[in-house]
């Protein structure tokens, strides 16, 4: 780990002094920003830099772009520059955020690039086009330099990432699935729709990184996507389990055969969690387990259906279990042996489509809009010299964090770095420049701080503040070919700086401090409605888009703190969505008459979701308990079938869900 | 292959030009070379990969040095 770091932090260090020497050597304009280019690129994984560079270049040559159209026709008008200036940040943001994947950097940069690039230069507009190019030369410089580097000295790549972070989270479903079934006590820590729902994430993200790979890394975007769905399987199984089986033991109706069932499952996944390579015990041929309910004189209906259920259940979750580490393994090494329906979904899989926050994404561009626009006042109306400054890093600044619920204290954070930067900036800059001459000697004064900063964004926990600390620093230091002392120059250039984004932060905290639980609920409706007109229209429901979705409420409820908050249940969502996937596919597959019950009730459902997103609980009830027991007693009346235990399953889960009140006992009267 | 290129009346060095040619090229090289399973005997495909830029950048700059600034400049 040390030696890895150190590997790092050497290969960003030659880097960064590899870029500060071509910007010298080319007789750049702002050396400087090569430097911390530098280090925006850096990234411990080699596909992560290649993307970032590649997007960063793009977006720094739309933004220049944008201020090369808006500078010269309206340098003259400078309330009309700063409201272009304005809204061009916020339209970019806007549309950075609704892209959820790394490639949103672009947008963003697009963003405030125009603003960097255009404010600096409104005293003196014939150098635009100048600055442009410079900008975009040493970007450029910078991003080339950091690509190579991490490229060239023994990168590490996005393929054994994903690896190692896959590995790791079926080994804990594994012990976590163990835990539920023996002890039925919830883990503690972050629930588990949040966990899963992260490392569906971040497997997303590593995905989009991917295609920047070095050329040796295959395409696998097709595994990953179904490898996403099926892990995204895993907890709404579980969770149907269990509560089925929670109600058998509620009623003193656990038969030893059933809890034969639960055993083997547990021992498999105990198994598994202990193996020293998890992926070598994937069993590639999908098992065939008995589907019949163990015991063969139920006590009564009801029991025959709950068993039939926890049954059900426990064999979907060992099947997406035995999918994962099949996948898994197949991300490892493509030519392991795979069930062939399994590889032929692998080979279709669409990637999965990631929940899109539109109120969040536009609050956040009216939120940076307004903050340009304030700073930009102060500047205008207080003929405040270095207000373009702090106009430029209040864009930075509600760009960067915009994507939390609360931005507020990380821009505060950022001030601190900020802070940090510039004692170290001011000794090199006052007391160490004036002694030295030369490319060499500078290299070699500056080479330790560059190691250590590098080091610092090798440790994941020092990443943040090391970047902000690189970036304040070298741009404090505003290497230039010829070296000037002004110290007033440097304190109100800073000082604009620290400004800029106290307006930030400031305008954040009015404007849009989203409320953890508020948001949760808004995220909830999102995702019921999406779940009503699937259930509608029959569409296909994704599990992981769906786990995407609840993933975000159960985030912000985690982070609120809260446990229970009144008509918020993702877990609950989740094992609807998921039995109604059932329901829906089983639909497809089904005789015409059995096709129509449960289409009944999939509408029904569809129904209710749609009254849930708008604020209504329980509107069909009696048409909706209707359906699911029609639905549950044609199927039990037709000749016993794998998928048809898996949709009586998935009726009686739904009807749980559902119906909490309406226990099944009601059931027989309806069918008689 | 030392000058510069002018579009429209930028001066845009011609080696810049060349660069991005090449980089393009050997995105498309490398596509190929990785559907032919050929990276699976590279031991540093980053090396390889850099190493194949400037092969294609040397060749494309042959290749163009008689069509070189010098026709291209105003």
């Amino acid at each position: 780990m040390f030696s890895q770091r150190l590997v790092f932090a050497l290969a960003n260090t030659l880097a960064v002094l590899s870029a500060l020497y071509i910007a010298f050597a080319f007789d750049l304009e702002r050396p400087y920003w090569a430097v911390f280019s530098v280090f925006i690129v850096a990234a411990p994984v080699s596909g992560m830099v290649r993307s970032k560079a590649i997007y960063r270049w793009i977006g720094t040559i739309i933004g220049g772009a944008g201020a090369l159209l808006m500078i010269p026709p309206l340098v003259h008008s400078p309330e009309l520059l700063s409201l272009a200036m304005a809204l061009w940040v916020g339209f970019w943001l806007a549309i950075s955020l609704m892209d959820r994947t790394p490639r949103s950097y672009l947008a963003m940069l697009a963003g405030y690039t125009a603003a960097i690039v255009g404010l600096s230069v409104v005293d003196a507009p014939q150098a635009i086009f100048d600055t442009m190019v410079s900008r975009i030369e040493e970007i450029s410089i910078g991003i080339a330099c950091g690509a190579l580097a991490h490229s060239l000295f023994f990168p590490r790549s996005v393929a054994g990432e994903l690896d190692a972070r896959i590995e790791s989270t079926l080994r804990a479903s594994a012990r976590w699935i163990a835990a539920s079934l023996t002890e039925l006590a919830p883990p503690s820590g972050p629930s588990a729709p949040t966990r899963l729902s992260r490392v569906v994430g971040e497997i997303y993200t590593l995905n989009t990184h991917l295609a920047w790979e070095t050329s040796d890394v295959m395409p696998i975007g097709g595994t990953l996507s179904v490898l996403q769905d099926r892990l995204a399987s895993l907890l709404p199984a579980l969770s149907s389990a269990e509560r089925a089986i929670a109600a058998l033991r509620a009623s003193n109706a656990l038969t030893a055969p059933m809890q034969a069932a639960i055993d083997a499952t547990v021992d498999r996944t105990h198994g598994l969690a202990d193996a020293p390579d998890i992926l070598e015990e994937a069993r590639p041929a999908r098992s065939t387990r008995p589907t019949a309910p163990p015991s063969a004189t139920p006590t009564t209906r009801w029991a025959h259906l709950h068993e039939q259920t926890a049954l059900a259940h426990l064999h979907e979750l060992d099947a997406a279990l035995d999918d994962c580490l099949v996948l898994a393994r197949a991300l490892r090494d493509p030519g392991a042996p795979m069930d062939a329906a399994l590889r032929r979904e692998a080979e279709s899989a669409r990637r999965v489509p990631l929940y899109r926050d539109v109120r969040l994404a536009l609050v956040s561009g009216v939120a940076a809009a307004a903050a340009v626009l304030v700073a930009c006042g102060l500047w205008i109306a207080g003929a405040w010299t270095e207000g373009g400054i702090a106009a430029q890093f209040a864009a930075i600044g509600c760009s960067f964090f915009a994507r939390l619920d609360q931005p507020a204290p990380m821009i505060r954070s950022a001030i601190l770095g900020v802070l940090v930067a510039l004692p170290l900036a001011a000794l090199y800059e006052f007391a160490v420049f004036p002694g030295i001459d030369g490319f060499p000697v500078l290299a070699l004064v500056l080479a330790p701080v560059f190691l250590a900063l590098s080091y610092m964004q090798a440790v994941e926990k020092l990443a943040g503040s090391a970047l902000v600390i690189a970036v304040s620093f070298s741009g404090a230091l505003a290497l230039q070919e010829t070296y000037v002392a002004d110290f007033a120059a440097f304190v109100n250039i800073n000082l604009a700086e620290v400004a800029g984004l106290l307006i930030a932060m400031a305008v954040i905290l009015v404007g849009r401090t989203l409320d953890p639980i508020s948001s949760a609920r808004r995220i909830a409706r999102g995702a019921w409605r999406a779940i009503g007109r699937a259930a509608q229209r029959g569409a296909r429901l994704r599990p992981a888009h769906l786990l995407d979705c609840i993933g975000q409420v159960s985030m912000r409820l985690d982070a609120s703190g809260a446990r229970d908050v009144h008509a918020l249940n993702p877990l609950q969502d989740l094992r609807i969505g998921a039995n109604l996937a059932t329901v829906m596919s089983a639909e497809t597959n089904a005789r015409p008459d059995v096709a129509r019950r449960l289409r009944a009730v999939r509408e029904a459902i569809g129904a209710q979701y749609r009254a849930r997103s708008l604020g209504v609980r329980g509107v069909n009830d009696a048409t909706l308990a209707s359906a699911l027991d029609r639905g549950i007693g044609e199927l039990e009346a037709g000749p016993p079938q794998r998928h048809a235990s898996a949709t009586i399953a998935a009726l009686v889960s739904l009807r749980m869900d559902l119906l909490p009140d309406r226990g099944l006992g009601g059931l027989g009267a309806v069918i008689a | 292959m030392i000058g510069e290129a002018s579009i429209h009346g930028v001066f845009v060095p011609w080696l810049l030009i060349l660069a991005l040619a090449s980089f393009v090229a050997t995105q498309l090289v490398r596509r190929v070379l990785r559907r032919l399973g050929f990276y699976r005997v590279v031991w540093h495909a980053g090396l390889f990969d850099v190493a194949l830029f400037v092969i294609v950048l040397w060749l494309l700059t042959l290749g163009t040095a008689h069509i070189g600034p010098g026709s291209l400049r105003n």
